[in-house]
């Protein structure tokens, strides 16, 4: 029998051993901070304790039907869902604006411009928070100051007391947060693309926003998946912005299911239930990933 | 059941060694290094008064090191959970009493000290009945009381002098006081509320659910044995949120109170903006530490029609507790009890503001005259209750603070609120 010369050779059994070894302390780290963490997640999702409890009583699965009864369950879920859509809109969109405009040259002050568009991201979320809530405060905010100088009326409620709006305020505090971070990934992307493509495109007589939409977005189409991935993790990460800000409020308004899991576990002393929460979020975690990663493969 | 046996091995040991140190100095804390790690609320002048307490109590007790760690109230109270259930928790800790401490007593986190409490010149023998209560479950001590903090309406006294403005008697004249303020300067906000953290507003309803319904009446409720057809039923419940309504129909707040902090409400009367604001016993503390002295204060008024006389109101007892899990348990009583002395708790008022469990220590105290004058008026009280947030059950608790942010935002009447509370107070009875 003769061997198959395309087929590659066995890596020698020295070689597999290295890679285990090398492969183990992150192997290690994974399973103590991730794997048995959401193990004990999914097996106290089946149980009623409170984080005091001695006891962990079995429940079946009344944690996971009441969450489908819990009207607070699914605002959350639909506020994670909004600031997934319009995180994508405002920071990949914006983003993609931004780095084509620093990609295709300005006059002078590039490197003023990414810095002050970039600096948000350096500071600490809690950090933002305080500072936003200090210019939107209705009583001495700079913001209502300005409006009203311009002869507006700013929200009565004030704009982290009004239910109809304060989430549209969150997002665009974590817009104005990680708009730069799209922004340095997306520019990141548009300097790898070769020139030749655009200078093939000139020639063809592909130009602006045509040339822009039809011939450097589709290089980029990788780029933008990973921040459109990044975008979506993110929204559903979602928790201090919001906590150091409204704590969920006013009523819930701004709730998302990571702090409606803190609400329900650390104040409430309903380990059980935000566990059950815990895995629904990972479980639609799991399946948006695996789409994105499908429609990364396809691309 | 670990942390239940742990908890009696520990009160078994604590019982042992109060017995012998009636008899015998202690002579092993005159030997061994002891460090206790004590969590507290962070605050003005914290660390300066636990270092004060820590050096009085090196005198007695030179091994022992006190290592001292503050937080943030929401924060502090998950991260005590936590500890409490892991192994690198506090050994004494700083509590509220009403639920925050009874959840903990049920669990078995916090050690039984009812024996050494009681023994010669620990805080057993010093602090009156009425006072141990707050940290008792089933007749036995879980805690020792340090001191109480309530509330009251702080008031510019220049601005009520130059507009000829005297503290209302009754709730009525409250309304009409905030009129006349808006009849001053429309601009003016009578009673800046910080509800963003919900808690401000939970202070105003259970001070005006005792105005309204007694506080007899109250009890059954808060403790969820009343039956079930008459939990929360009393229509003294919607009357009181109306009363918020009247509050703010009467211009008394401004527009956006759930949207506002608590600090700059605070500092809206401090830097004299606003000339009222209804605020706790330790704001006047701030106050002083901003160079704001010009204020004066007064009672929650009587609400016209109401059960209650107004010669009751809002009083939270806070103290220390110990971990169930301490490795050192005599060195943590005698801390405790030190933290509630006649010594510290003269300390305990100067630097901290806070009225302690034994009101005449004040008199050796270097305290204002307004803080003199809010621990006589918490003294000569008929009546007092606990805040609802710390009392009720957590979830009930949750719903109340829910539903007074809904009230100001107008996005639920007093009726809905009612029935959102007695929906939670039901289903909480339920899983009991």
């Amino acid at each position: 029998m003769t061997r198959n010369p395309d087929r590659p050779k066995a890596a020698p059994m020295g070689k597999a051993a290295s890679a285990l070894i090398l492969l183990l302390p992150a192997m290690g780290l994974c399973t103590v901070f991730i794997f048995i963490p959401a193990l004990l997640a999914i097996i106290g999702s089946f149980h009623s304790f409170g984080i005091t409890s001695q006891v962990w009583v079995p429940a079946g699965l009344s944690n996971y039907s009441r969450a489908m009864a819990d009207p607070v369950f699914w605002v959350a879920l639909r506020n994670n869902i909004f600031i997934v859509v319009g995180s994508i809109v405002l920071q990949v969109g914006f983003g993609t604006i931004l780095a084509a405009i620093l990609d295709s040259g300005l006059p002078r002050g590039t490197t003023v411009f990414r810095t002050i568009i970039f600096a948000p991201m350096v500071v600490s979320a809690v950090a933002v928070a305080v500072i936003w809530q200090v210019i939107l405060d209705p009583n001495v905010g700079v913001l209502n100051t300005l409006i009203q100088s311009a002869g507006l009326t700013p929200p009565k409620l004030g704009w982290l007391g009004d239910p109809m709006i304060s989430m549209w305020v969150i997002l665009l505090i974590a817009a104005w947060q990680y708009t730069g971070f799209m922004m340095v990934l997306i520019l990141a992307g548009l300097q790898g693309i070769p020139k030749e493509i655009h200078e093939a495109a000139t020639l063809d007589g592909a130009k602006g926003v045509t040339a822009f939409f039809l011939i450097t977005l589709p290089q980029i189409r990788n780029v933008l998946v990973v921040a459109i991935l990044i975008t979506t993790i993110g929204g559903f990460k979602a928790f201090d912005l919001i906590y150091a800000t409204t704590l969920g409020g006013p009523a819930n308004a701004t709730q998302v299911l990571g702090t409606y899991v803190y609400l329900q576990a650390f104040n409430l002393g309903n380990m059980g239930y935000a566990n059950a929460m815990s895995v629904i979020l990972l479980l639609i975690a799991l399946v948006l990933g695996w789409l994105q990663v499908s429609v990364s493969r396809r691309a | 059941m670990t942390g239940l046996k742990t908890a009696m091995r520990a009160r078994a040991a604590l019982a042992g060694m109060a017995l012998a140190s009636t008899v015998l100095p202690s002579l092993a804390s005159a030997q061994d290094p002891v460090t206790l790690r004590m969590w507290a609320l962070s605050g003005t002048g914290i660390e300066e008064f636990y270092a004060a307490a820590e050096e009085s109590f090196q005198k007695t007790h030179p091994n022992v090191d006190i290592v001292l760690e503050v937080q943030d109230g929401e924060a502090y109270k998950t991260s005590l959970q936590v500890a409490l259930v892991g192994s690198d928790g506090p050994d004494v800790f700083f509590n509220w009493s009403g639920e925050d401490a009874q959840r903990l007593i049920r669990d078995g986190l916090v050690l039984d000290l009812t024996e050494g409490a009681t023994a010669d010149g620990q805080f057993g023998t010093t602090l009156s009945e009425g006072w141990l209560g707050a940290f008792s479950r089933d007749g036995k001590i879980y805690g020792a009381p340090a001191n109480a903090v309530s509330k009251y309406f702080y008031y510019n006294t220049f601005f009520f002098d130059e507009h000829g403005l005297k503290p209302p008697s009754s709730f009525g004249g409250l309304l009409q006081l905030c009129r006349d303020i808006r009849a001053i300067d429309p601009e003016i906000v009578p009673l800046p509320l910080g509800n963003s953290q919900r808690w401000k507003m939970n202070h105003y309803i259970t001070v005006i659910n005792e105005r309204v319904m007694g506080n007899d009446a109250l009890r059954a409720d808060y403790a969820l044995t009343a039956p079930d057809d008459q939990l929360f039923t009393n229509p003294g419940y919607a009357t009181a949120w109306e009363k918020v309504l009247e509050l703010q129909q009467a211009g008394c707040f401004q527009d956006a109170p759930n949207a506002t902090t608590p600090e700059v409400s605070r500092s809206m009367f401090s830097s004299e903006v606003s000339p009222m604001i209804f605020c706790g016993t330790w704001c006047g503390g701030i106050f002083d530490s901003e160079g704001y002295t010009g204020y004066s204060m007064f009672r929650f008024p009587p609400i016209e029609g109401g059960k209650s006389d107004g010669n009751s109101n809002m009083v939270v007892p806070e103290g220390v507790q110990i971990s169930a899990k301490t490795a050192h348990p005599k060195e943590a009583l005698d801390w405790a009890s030190h933290l509630v002395s006649a010594e510290v708790g003269a300390l305990r008022a100067e630097l901290l503001s806070a009225i302690p469990s034994d009101a005449s220590l004040l008199d050796q105290a270097k305290v204002t005259e307004q803080f003199r004058w809010m621990a006589a008026d918490m003294t000569s009280l008929a009546v007092q209750y606990n805040v609802i947030d710390v009392e009720v059950e957590a979830s009930v608790a949750n719903a109340y603070l829910d539903a007074g942010t809904e009230i100001l935002n107008g996005t639920m009447t007093p009726q809905q609120a009612m029935e959102s509370i007695r929906a939670a107070a039901l289903a909480a009875k339920a899983a009991q």
